[in-house]
């Protein structure tokens, strides 16, 4: 544990001066503890001889001021100690991150992200502090008791170091029983929080199935399991629980015991029995007392485990000397078989074409033939397992990160914008743009309507995500962006579903104005039949291959997959919901 | 002072339409706790009680060492008196061991309990709300209600409980042996503990403006790593991650501010607790005061003993009473959460229950509003006759989806009725009215169940070869068979199927349950134009023979319906055929108009 949190903080000042300070009060603890000995001894007598216990007592005094200051000192040092992981945890973590290639953000990571730079990294902050304290503790205090007791009597200190390693061995075990115990648990909690959604979800449903009051048997089973899997785990996990209690009890019973034989064998003083006893219970007091932080530890491995496996997500490869002028224009696959991580089938087998410069291309497929793919590999959210993509004829993975991203534009099917204004929002593709590059922008873009008809104009706040503008809206400030940024490549996932009439005008309009111009390759997933008339090429894509290559009107002639597509598309587009042409079940 | 329970809330404020409020909250915080435990309170009881043996006979071994001391050093004792000393330590113990085992044995036991049964209201509860509150509040209140809520009275009920009444016990029993040995030294014993008190509240008296604070910097880095993460294409694609990295480092540093004023202010005192909390500051108070005592005559180095073996260890024995109180603040939120949630009103079910005879809809002028302010529809009156096809069509925000949601009762009209085949929907049982009609709507509502239970919910009579139909008729039968485990796959969150795909589900599930209505609100606007042609055959095989309430932006789809609404502000202000409403000239024809221009089909 300490090994993995040495890992990821790379700086851990605050942190090991935190652990020093502790460490030199857990030995002081000790040490004071073990004065006691002298002290009583020379007190412990029909007459209290002061005079002998007096250096002891100026040096436990001395001792005591010291423990004092110490605590004065490291108590801030561990609220900034705390802090500090965190922060070195959160700037990690979003740095690793922005190494990472694009694809990897899917929304199952991005969430895991968002809480790793959250709750993880508080709890490991807080954690950190809050069991490293008493865990070194509760080790070097006992220790150093036992060193003092071996000056006293071997036999009891033999008895300390039996019962500490011992009562340390029960308390991993029944951790580690805790942890499994609640692996299960969380998978039951997990499969409630599941049916609680569809709870939400499906009630219409299951009202009108009559089910709303019980939910489905599904449900009553998942709340079932999670009471069994609870008193399950509980079973398993008392008995080492109860172990380690047990293991603490027994050791106070067998040093009630020595002490006992001791005691009336008159091997060792009475006064010297008497402080051994006082220093026995100090021993086990804070031995006891890490049942305790069986949670807690638990709550901290899983945080580290969480934040190690991102930190350990492997980057997007660079290469060495990379390539920082794009030669040219030309988009080029040759060969390219990519499968998702964790996949199986591959998403793209051996495809292969050109994009001759200035060129708009558009790529057609039913769902799931690869088309996203391709803009995908083509930006580089992942590299191919096989085959190459050039542009201008380098090698994209020969390319310099920000020399690429610098050349591309994607507007994404569904655009993400920042809870800001809508004018920064703009900037961000050219931080530096006069006011008449961003009104050229948003007029090319058709995004000058959208911007007059909100109440601030260009400083109307977007809100979260770019909720208060609609899907047709964010659009157009993707593709604003793509001319402010003035991309000499665009790759365009045009919206498949269906916008709002008058956006999807502008949206095609916005699109039309970009592939114009002969300096920029655009290529364009497109659904809509005026989006890929005017198209200079298309190509079709299923399963993963390249099915047809070919001119709009020519792969329309063929009859072929584009054909029927473009059939399709038109037909939703003029489908229309009445009496006459709605067919009996038969 | 710990820092442990400064977890970041969730940035999402609550819903307001939950009642009582924030302040009403501060008000009957216990009752809430104590209705919601009263089944298992015997249990409870038991429990406590049980912890608070289990800590006295943990305490025997502590006596058993004072008192062997305290033999030994009063000379001429019997070696029986010593055993019988050892003997007793050793039975406190092993009954102790028992005795935690028992009480927390009967602690997780009330807790698996309640938290089945309180579950099990909660599904109960929802099943009688308003179907608008889920539209409202969202599965993720449901969701967060079951599970995040009950785990912190889980905390509560399996481990506060048993930490706090132990904690009083041995603080309790501690003082009382003492006292018992000797009060002055004891009163030193207790005033050390009240200062430990005095300084820890010192430390938390401005523990609630720091922490909010804190939780929103936490927030703050939540929202900011979030947005970074969802806006993460364009950071990388535009080279800066700029203002986003920005507001992330500065949530971060004034997180790391927040703490640090904090830590400032209460140096001293968080010191001080920390210090007092600790042994060795009651080694030294408790051995200053007692040496001065011996050295004065009024003390015996025998009764200085018990409070070196356990006076010293009470403070530690505090630590988790404090704990125990930082779960016991937040169960009482929770219980109050749930509480209110099982408080809400449900929707009011008729106690005579009518049965509609046909499937004839009557909207009778038609009043709703949500906040009883602002009409969100006005004075709507139509009538749907059996097997027509009715359209609403308006600018966002006219009162379509609205008026839809008022057909199934997800809210119950401010004025006028609903009827159906001449009952009004109030008048009907829930059940009745729902399984009367189909709602395809955007969101589909899909179980976590196989396809067949899936589609069966709507008919649970229907033989395989009629769900097998059903699925034909929806397009959707290859595609169920291309699944792992065909009709038997459990369909999870995604299941592989796309939104298309879903979407016809439900629509198979809908032609199976034969129900005369259909309410049909932007079934297929978030589909691509793959899945959206073979949901609108789908489609077509389930309105056939269907009285249909069709909500629609795309006007071309609605053209052919045998009457169209035009909402406007909550208002019909115009009906009519597709052909009478172009003829009229007025605003549909100017949508239409709108449309066919920039539709380039």
């Amino acid at each position: 544990m300490i090994r993995h949190l040495h890992r990821l903080v790379p700086q851990p000042g605050l942190l090991l001066r935190l652990g020093a300070l502790t460490a030199v009060q857990a030995v002081l603890q000790g040490l004071l503890l073990g004065s006691l000995i002298p002290i009583l001894r020379a007190l412990l007598r029909p007459e209290p001889d002061f005079g002998a216990a007096a250096p002891w007592l100026v040096a436990a005094a001395a001792g005591l001021v010291v423990y004092g200051v110490l605590t004065v000192i490291a108590t801030p040092v561990g609220f900034a100690a705390s802090s500090d992981l965190a922060g070195q945890l959160r700037r990690r973590l979003i740095d690793h991150s922005a190494s990472l290639p694009l694809g990897w953000f899917t929304p199952e990571h991005k969430a895991r992200l968002a809480r790793a730079t959250t709750a993880d990294a508080a709890n490991i902050g807080n954690l950190a502090v809050s069991i490293g304290g008493p865990a070194i503790t509760a080790t070097l205090t006992p220790l150093t008791i036992i060193g003092v007791t071996v000056a006293v009597d071997w036999r009891v200190a033999l008895l300390f170091a039996v019962i500490m390693p011992v009562a340390l061995l029960a308390l991993r075990r029944a951790g580690r029983i805790a942890s499994i115990a609640d692996v299960e648990l969380e998978q039951a909690a997990a499969d409630i929080a599941g049916r609680a959604i569809e709870l939400g979800q499906a009630q219409p449903v299951l009202r009108a199935a009559g089910q709303s009051s019980t939910g489905t048997a599904r449900m009553r089973e998942a709340l079932d399991e999670h009471r069994t899997v609870y008193r399950r785990g509980l079973r398993r996990s008392m008995a080492p629980d109860l172990t380690y209690t047990g293991v603490i009890m027994a050791g106070f019973v067998a040093i009630l015991v020595v002490s006992a034989l001791l005691l009336l064998d008159g091997t060792l003083g009475v006064a010297e029995v008497v402080a051994l006893l006082v220093l026995a219970v100090r021993f086990l007091e804070p031995l006891g007392n890490l049942v305790e932080l069986i949670g807690a530890l638990h709550a901290m491995d899983n945080a580290v485990g969480r934040v190690r496996a991102l930190l350990a997500t492997p980057p997007l490869p660079e290469a060495d000397r990379p390539v920082t002028e794009l030669p040219g224009t030309s988009v080029e696959l040759s060969g390219v078989t990519f499968t998702y991580p964790g996949g199986s089938t591959p998403a793209l087998a051996g495809v292969s074409f050109t994009c001759a410069p200035g060129s708009t291309t558009a790529i057609v497929g039913p769902s799931g033939s690869g088309k996203t793919t391709v803009t995908r590999l083509i930006a580089r959210f992942f590299d191919p397992q096989e085959g190459s993509i050039r542009i201008g004829g380098v090698d994209v993975r020969e390319l310099d990160q920000r020399t690429l991203l610098d050349s591309i534009a994607v507007v994404f099917q569904d655009v993400y914008l920042f809870d800001d204004t809508i004018e920064e929002n703009l900037r961000l593709a050219k931080p530096d743009a006069t006011d008449a590059e961003l009104a050229e922008a948003a007029r090319a873009a058709r995004l000058d309507e959208v911007v007059e008809r909100l109440p601030e104009g260009w400083h109307t706040r977007v809100g979260e995500g770019g909720s208060r503008l609609s899907g047709g809206e964010r659009q157009r400030v993707s593709i604003a962006r793509a001319f402010l940024k003035q991309a000499r490549i665009v790759l365009i996932d045009e919206a498949a579903s269906a916008l709002d009439p008058e956006n999807e005008r502008a949206v095609s309009q916005a699109i039309a104005r970009l592939a114009a111009d002969r300096g920029r390759t655009v290529l364009v997933i497109a659904h809509r039949p005026a989006t890929l008339d005017a198209a200079d090429h298309v190509l079709t894509l299923h399963n993963g291959h390249v099915a047809e290559a070919g001119t709009p009107a020519g792969l329309r002639a063929t009859g072929g997959l584009f054909a029927r597509l473009y059939d399709q598309y038109d037909h939703a587009r003029s489908w229309r919901l009445d009496r006459e042409s709605a067919t009996e079940v038969g | 002072m710990t820092i442990t329970d400064s977890r970041p809330t969730t940035p999402k404020p609550e819903p307001a339409t939950e009642r009582p409020s924030a302040a009403a909250a501060g008000l009957a915080r216990t009752g809430a706790l104590a209705r919601l435990l009263a089944p298992v309170r015997a249990h409870l009881v038991g429990c406590a009680v049980l912890s608070a043996l289990a800590t006295a006979a943990g305490f025997v071994p502590y006596v058993a060492v004072a008192e062997i001391a305290t033999l030994a050093l009063a000379g001429g004792y019997s070696p029986s008196a010593i055993w019988g000393w050892v003997a007793l330590g050793a039975a406190g113990a092993g009954l102790r061991l028992v005795l935690v085992f028992a009480s927390s044995r009967l602690g997780h036991y009330a807790d698996a309990r309640t938290l089945h049964d309180l579950r099990v209201r909660m599904v109960r509860h929802l099943g009688s709300l308003p179907l608008g509150w889920f539209r409202a509040n969202g599965s993720a209140s449901v969701k967060k209600r079951m599970t995040n809520d009950l785990e912190e009275m889980h905390q509560l009920i399996a481990h506060a409980l048993g930490e706090l009444v132990g904690a009083t016990t041995a603080v309790a029993l501690g003082l009382f042996y003492l006292a018992s040995v000797n009060p002055v030294m004891t009163l030193v014993t207790a005033g050390s503990l009240a200062l430990l008190g005095i300084s820890y509240r010192i430390a938390m008296r401005s523990m609630t403006l720091h922490m909010n604070r804190l939780l929103a910097a936490e927030s703050r880095i939540s929202a900011a790593s979030v947005e970074y993460a969802d806006g993460i294409g364009v950071v990388k694609a535009f080279g800066t991650g700029g203002r986003v990295l920005e507001r992330f480092g500065e949530a971060v540093r004034e997180q790391a501010a927040a703490l640090a004023a904090w830590a400032d202010e209460t140096r001293y005192s968080t010191a001080a607790s920390r210090l007092l909390a600790s042994e060795m500051a009651l080694l030294g108070i408790l051995g200053a005061a007692g040496l001065a005592l011996v050295h004065a005559g009024q003390l015996s180095m025998t009764e200085l003993l018990p409070f070196l073996v356990v006076g010293i260890g009470l403070p530690t024995s505090i630590n988790p009473a404090i704990h125990g109180t930082q779960t016991l603040r937040k169960g009482r939120v929770c219980a109050q959460n749930i509480e209110a949630l099982l408080g809400m009103e449900p929707l009011p079910e008729p106690s005579r229950p009518l049965s509609p005879e046909g499937s004839r809809l009557e909207l009778d002028r038609v009043t709703f509003s949500y906040d009883g302010h602002t009409d969100a529809v006005r004075d709507v009156s139509a009538v749907c006759e059996p097997g027509t096809i009715t359209a609403l069509v308006g600018p966002s925000g006219a009162g379509k989806s609205t008026m839809a949601s008022l057909i199934p009762r997800f809210y119950d009209v401010t004025g006028g009725a609903i009827r159906l085949g001449g009952v009004d929907v109030r008048d009907m049982a829930a059940s009745t009215l729902l399984s009367s009609m189909s709602l395809v709507f955007q969101d589909v509502m899909l179980l976590r169940d196989t396809v067949t239970e899936n589609l069966r919910i709507g008919n649970p009579g229907a033989t395989d070869d009629e769900v097998r139909a059903a699925a034909r008729a929806a397009q959707i039968h290859d595609v169920i068979e291309r699944l792992p485990d065909g009709y038997n796959t459990v369909l999870g969150d995604g299941g592989g199927l796309s939104g298309g795909e879903r979407q016809r589900l439900t629509i198979a599930r809908a032609i199976l349950s034969r129900a005369p209505i259909v309410v049909l609100d932007e079934a297929t606007a978030s589909l691509d134009p793959d899945s959206e042609t073979a949901v609108h055959s789908a489609l077509s095989r389930l309105i056939a023979g269907k009285t249909v309430i069709v909500i629609a932006h795309r006007l071309h789809t609605i053209a052919g319906a045998d009457q169209i609404l035009v909402l406007e502000d909550g208002r019909l202000v115009e009906r009519g055929t597709h052909h009478d409403l172009i003829e009229a000239g007025g605003r549909y024809a100017r949508m239409w108009a709108a449309q066919q221009n920039g539709d380039p089909a």
